[in-house]
């Protein structure tokens, strides 16, 4: 609490610690669960920077409930080793319980070595006084599926003399999400109805205004393909009696990306590629790209080619998914292979059966692309 | 065009010597059955040279058509028509070859014969350069198949193919692939080998990735066991403290303590209603003891009166009965007493006279032993005198000398006396007297008297000292002497005697000695003999025991002699009158006993009654002694009262005690109990439990199992992606190869198409549901039956000559078709078929014999006796056949 009465802290959240990747590669996999510690460093910093004696994790710290000790030492040592106090809240991937994750988190901060930690651990409901006056409600999660709404405890708890008080819960907004998610559900306005001043939420990878008092941090390092404002953590000042200030910075080190582009010739697809590459830093980007439209089967030929021998080098990481762009075959394409006989009869029986609606039209079609490339591929021969 | 043999005629053809030849050969079927070695093959060879041998070739063929042997000239003559033209074709071959070709317009003669044969069959023209080689034969070499050549499904060769190109090519307008049809196929092929094997099996990437992804399935199954093992016990420790609480709750719950107190207040007052029942039931007992008391003394009391008046009538009649016996008793008493007395007095009678007679007996036995003992004591004086007399005589007998003994003695002595001699004849002698105290001998005091000097002697006579010195000889003898003395003393002295005359004397004294000896001990035997009386035994020493063992004082000899016989007939006389008396007493005795017996039952019944009576009387006084006697009635009345009063109060205790029923009260507090330790166990057991369960989860729990199910589920996602990106892959490989396969096949099916399609009937009536394929040089390659596509060359043997006849039979029916001449002939065919597939063919050859002639040569009567056709037979010409 600064003299002008306004208090700093780093909100953020869903580190998810641990988080395996198992469909990367490995190398790629180490890289993603660095950068995931690096994070950890990286709010620290900013933490120092910008005098937040304070850091609010709400909830998934870790990925599961049983991660590996590796991940226990390596989030406990890069958080202590801040001047920042850390105040961790369970939630619904590493929720308390007796015997559990914590007790192991727990066991491996200065707590166990008698030294006095940075690290508090929130595994009760109990509201802790952060500051002189400046109360912290936590609402941590006890089981991995939490039907209540964590937070309703708020509106009651006491927090004798506070000037600000602050919640820390886990879970998803009431009517908040599309998919329908039924767990820990929290009212939209439980930060009016409890009377905080701040209510910092955590499960939403994405950075997001509930309300002037009520944000999800989001992720600070991006985890998944998904479009949502995630890889920054939030700078909160909170003044009694007035909205907070709130501030979003990047920490992400990966951008991951989602493009669904329809592509309708090579030269399109090319210049798309340009564009693309020329807004982003390749090497730290994971891109997930739908192709889709119809083109020369020549032309997707040359599309995928471009793709498999350029733009996957040039990315950390691609994901294509190009099955809905047809390569149609022109006439041109039959007629050449037509003077080849036989080669012209099979490729007019893959062409009928890609057109059909039989279940091996797919499994057709990328035949005939193939019977292509290999008849095209004369020259190399 | 129709070609049909009509008439074969063969000389001096192998084994066909005289000429043989087939006649009547028509349109249609003709069968010729003949054994084996009839000649069937050799007609067809012969047909062959006929039609495609250039007539002068010699060749190794042609040479080996002449019987062996024989150098004559094979000759065939074969009369046929095309379109029904007739045509005759003779050939002469090796010796004055010949050809002639004739129709009813024309003849031709030598090459141009040979050439107007070509035309006419479209045969090659030079057969005869590669003659054996069937495929030189044209078209109907084809279809004139020999015997085993239809085994194999082989192709046509050249020209029939050029004919059949020729023919179908504008059909088929189009080609099999050109290089890039290779290149295309050999790199799909490559790729497909990569996946696929050749009967397209999975292999290669498709097996590693499926191979991965069932592997990364298994690691992930059992990550996600080990982790839900972990979630368990995360839940059964949940469970079990929750349990455990509920257990605490249970074992605190207040309603079962209050229960119990209840029930334990219940327990005392049944306690207390069982205490009471029990004295109630005492109570009752007393009473009804005191009531049977009561009861009982009356009934003995009335008992022992009835007793006593029956034992009084008893005793009333039985001592009347008495008194009439009991006199003769009496009498009979007092005689019997009488004669006791009697008896007794005779006893004691014969009893003195007995004593008399053993006193008399005893006294003299003890005189007769006196006397013996007295007679026994002056011969053991005497005895004493005479062993003493012995011993002395003994002593003395043992002083006797042993004579060699005495010789030694009697010789020392001898050697004294001759000592002596010496001695006194070589001695100084020197005679002393006067005062001689002055005179010392070698310092002694010398005393007056004779001395002989045998040695030096120093002799002082005041201060004067002499000094005399015997001869040496004398001081020797002296010497001597003094030795032999010594000797003989010694000798002496071992026998106790002085001199040698004592001994001689004592020897003499001894031999007397040991006779009397001897003459003492018979007296000693004489005076020991034995005696019967004193039970002594001969010898002294007998004697001598007996004496010593004698009482010391002396008995008093008895005085008198008795006189035995008297006493004797005084015990006779008293024992005839004891036996007197005896008798007497005995008589009366039984006269009692007999009067006793009598009395004895009235006397028993007597004091039986008077007992019983005595008893009776005993016990009414002591019943009447009894405090309660007097006022017997009324407190018997009173008694009855209170053991009713004792039962209805018993009876109502034992109600009480009935409502509060101990036992059920106690098994409700067991109840209580079991179930409050029941609770403490299982808290107890849970406790245990959760503390295994929390060191399952210490250790387990830190082992990032979580974190590894996470990873591990991930992984086999990803390679289940791989495995379907492989899958999709070696599915598109397989469809372009299968489809590339598809086409060339197609494309090989319509050049070859036409025969398939013509074939396509019959074999589908060989296997039903089975299509063809035909390799590029028109030989049938594969069958396809349903999904599976069979290479000919691994049919069987039977089916490959089937095939191979279909085929020709499809190849025939397109040339003719095509307007060539054509002619089928089998030699033996279908031996390999079974019955029903020889049926088969039977109908698909009379089928085709519709269309052209067919000859069929075989030697299986009974498989082809009942076709329908036209039967031919061999006949040997005797004569020059006209036609």
């Amino acid at each position: 609490m600064t003299d002008s009465g306004v208090m700093k802290l780093i909100h953020t959240a869903d580190w998810q610690l641990g988080k395996p990747y198992g469909r990367f590669t490995p190398d790629l996999r180490a890289a993603l669960t660095d950068a995931r510690f690096e994070a950890i460093d990286t709010i620290g910093r900013a933490a120092t920077e910008h005098g937040a004696r304070h850091v609010l994790v709400a909830g998934d710290i870790f990925d599961t409930e049983g991660p590996e000790d590796r991940t226990i030492v390596q989030a406990v040592t890069r958080m202590e080793r801040h001047p920042c106090r850390w105040w961790l809240l369970p939630g619904n991937h590493d929720f308390a319980r007796n015997g559990g994750l914590w007790d192991r988190v727990r066991a491996k901060t200065g707590t166990a070595t008698g030294t006095d930690s940075k690290i508090t651990i929130l595994a009760t409901a109990e509201p802790h006084e952060l500051e002189d006056g400046v109360w912290l409600l936590p609402a941590p999660l006890t089981h991995r599926h939490n039907l209540d709404d964590p937070t309703e405890a708020f509106d009651t708890t006491e927090t004798p003399g506070a000037r600000l008080r602050i919640g820390l819960a886990h879970g998803s907004i009431r009517n908040f999400s599309s998919h329908g998610e039924t767990n820990n559900q929290i009212p939209p306005d439980r930060a009016r109805r409890a009377n905080l001043d701040y209510l910092a939420l955590g499960d939403w990878h994405g950075v997001l205004r509930i309300d002037a008092r009520t944000w999800y941090a989001g992720t600070p390092e991006t985890d998944r393909f998904q479009n949502n404002d995630s890889g920054h953590a939030l700078l909160v000042d909170v003044t009694p009696g007035a909205e907070p200030d709130i501030t979003s910075f990047r920490t992400g080190r990966f951008h991951w990306l989602i493009r669904d582009w329809t592509v309708s010739d090579a030269a399109a697809f090319s210049a798309d590629c340009a564009a693309l590459l020329a807004e982003i830093n390749a090497p730290d980007t994971l891109l997930q790209l739908t192709l889709a439209g119809i083109t020369d089967l020549s032309d997707r030929v040359a599309i995928l080619t471009q793709i498999e021998s350029d733009l996957v080098h040039r990315l950390r990481f691609l994901d294509l998914r190009a099955d809905d762009l047809v390569g149609r075959p022109t006439e041109n394409d039959l007629a050449s292979l037509d003077v080849e006989g036989t080669l012209g009869i099979a490729a007019h029986k893959l062409n009928a059966l890609s057109q059909s609606d039989r279940p091996e039209a797919r499994i057709a079609r990328r035949a005939l692309e193939r019977l292509l490339v290999e008849y095209n591929r004369e020259d190399q021969a | 065009m129709t070609l049909r043999i009509c008439r074969i005629t063969v000389e001096n053809f192998r084994k066909f010597r005289d000429p043989v030849t087939i006649d009547g050969l028509t349109d249609g079927l003709n069968i010729l059955i003949e054994p084996n070695e009839a000649g069937k093959s050799t007609l067809l060879e012969a047909l062959r040279a006929a039609f495609f041998i250039h007539y002068n070739a010699n060749t190794k063929t042609t040479k080996s058509y002449a019987p062996h042997g024989d150098k004559v000239a094979p000759k065939i003559n074969v009369d046929f028509t095309i379109d029904n033209a007739p045509w005759s074709i003779t050939k002469r071959f090796l010796k004055n070859p010949s050809i002639e070709v004739t129709n009813p317009h024309s003849r031709a003669q030598g090459t141009g014969a040979e050439e107007r044969l070509h035309e006419l069959l479209g045969s090659t023209k030079d057969a005869g350069k590669k003659s054996g080689d069937t495929n030189s034969y044209g078209i109907l070499g084809l279809l004139w198949i020999g015997q085993t050549e239809a085994l194999s499904v082989s192709a046509p060769d050249l020209v029939i193919r050029e004919t059949v190109s020729s023919i179908l090519e504008a059909e088929v307008g189009a080609v099999l692939g050109g290089p890039a049809w290779k290149r295309v196929h050999d790199r799909i092929e490559d790729q497909y080998g990569q996946f696929w094997t050749a009967t397209g099996k999975e292999k290669g990437r498709l097996t590693e990735a499926r191979k991965a992804a069932e592997d990364a399935q298994t690691t992930a199954a059992e990550a996600k066991a080990r982790l839900q093992a972990l979630e368990d016990s995360f839940f059964d420790l949940e469970q079990a403290r929750t349990r455990l609480k509920l257990a605490r709750r249970d074992i605190a719950d207040e309603t079962d303590i209050q229960a119990r107190k209840t029930l334990e207040k219940d327990l005392e007052t049944a306690r207390a209603a069982a205490q009471i029942l029990a004295t109630r039931r005492a109570e009752k007992e007393a009473a009804t003891g005191t009531e049977k008391a009561l009861t009982d003394l009356r009934t003995r009391h009335q008992t022992a009166f009835t007793a006593r008046e029956a034992a009084e009538a008893v005793l009333t009649k039985a001592r009347d009965r008495r008194r009439t016996v009991a006199a003769d008793v009496i009498a009979a008493r007092e005689k019997s007493v009488r004669t006791a007395e009697t008896l007794e007095q005779a006893r004691l009678a014969q009893r003195q006279a007995r004593a008399a007679l053993t006193e008399g007996k005893n006294r003299h036995d003890a005189l007769r032993r006196h006397k013996a003992i007295a007679a026994a004591k002056t011969r053991f004086t005497d005895l004493a005198k005479l062993e003493q007399q012995l011993q002395q005589a003994t002593a003395l007998s043992r002083t006797l000398i042993p004579p060699d003994a005495l010789a030694t003695l009697i010789k020392h002595d001898k050697k004294v006396t001759e000592a002596e001699i010496r001695v006194t004849v070589g001695a100084t002698l020197l005679t002393l007297s006067g005062d001689t105290s002055a005179v010392t001998f070698d310092g002694q005091p010398a005393t007056p008297g004779e001395y002989s000097l045998t040695r030096d002697i120093t002799i002082r006579v005041g201060d004067t000292e002499l000094r005399l010195r015997p001869p040496a000889s004398a001081a020797s003898a002296e010497q001597d002497l003094s030795e032999a003395r010594r000797k003989r003393d010694q000798a002496l002295e071992d026998f106790g005697v002085s001199t040698l005359t004592e001994a001689r004397l004592r020897n003499d004294r001894a031999h007397e000695a040991a006779a009397e000896c001897r003459t003492l001990a018979a007296r000693i035997d004489a005076a020991t003999p034995a005696d019967d009386i004193l039970n002594l035994k001969s010898g002294p020493q007998a004697l001598k025991a007996f004496i010593a063992g004698l009482p010391a004082e002396n008995t008093v000899p008895p005085t008198e002699t008795p006189d035995l016989p008297a006493l004797s007939k005084a015990v006779e006389q008293a024992d005839s009158a004891f036996s007197q008396a005896d008798g007497a007493h005995q008589s009366a005795m039984e006269a009692l006993r007999r009067l006793e017996t009598e009395d004895a039952p009235l006397a028993a019944a007597e004091a039986g009654a008077q007992s019983d009576l005595s008893n009776a009387t005993a016990q009414i006084s002591e019943l009447e002694k009894h405090p309660d006697f007097p006022t017997l009635t009324e407190a018997l009345a009173q008694a009855g009262k209170r053991a009713a009063e004792a039962a209805t109060a018993l009876e109502e205790a034992t109600r009480n005690a009935t409502v509060h029923d101990q036992d059920t009260i106690l098994r409700k507090i067991a109840t209580i109990d079991a179930r409050a330790r029941t609770a403490q166990e299982t808290c107890r057991r849970l406790e245990t439990e959760i503390a295994k369960l929390e060191g399952t989860i210490e250790s387990e729990g830190g082992k990032g199992l979580a974190e590894r199910e996470a990873a591990a589920r991930e992984a086999a996602e990803a390679s289940e992606a791989t495995l379907h990106r492989v899958t999709e892959d070696a599915e598109t490989i397989r469809l372009l190869r299968n489809t590339l396969e598809e086409s060339r096949r197609e494309t090989s099916a319509r050049f070859t198409g036409p025969v398939a399609e013509r074939m396509k009937r019959t074999i589908n009536r060989l296997m039903p549901g089975s299509d063809l394929s035909f390799s590029e040089d028109l030989a049938l390659e594969t069958i396809v039956r349903g999904d599976m596509t069979e290479d000919c060359a691994t049919l069987s043997r039977g089916t490959q000559e089937q095939l191979a006849i279909l085929t020709r039979i499809a190849f025939a029916d397109m040339l003719r078709e095509q307007g060539l001449p054509v002619s089928l002939i089998l030699d033996d065919p279908l031996v390999y078929s079974d019955d029903g597939r020889l049926e088969l063919l039977t109908d698909i050859i009379s089928d085709a014999a519709k269309r052209m002639q067919v000859i069929l040569l075989t030697c299986r009567d009974r498989a082809f006796r009942h076709v329908t056709g036209n039967h031919v037979s061999l006949s040997i010409a005797h004569s020059e056949t006209t036609h």
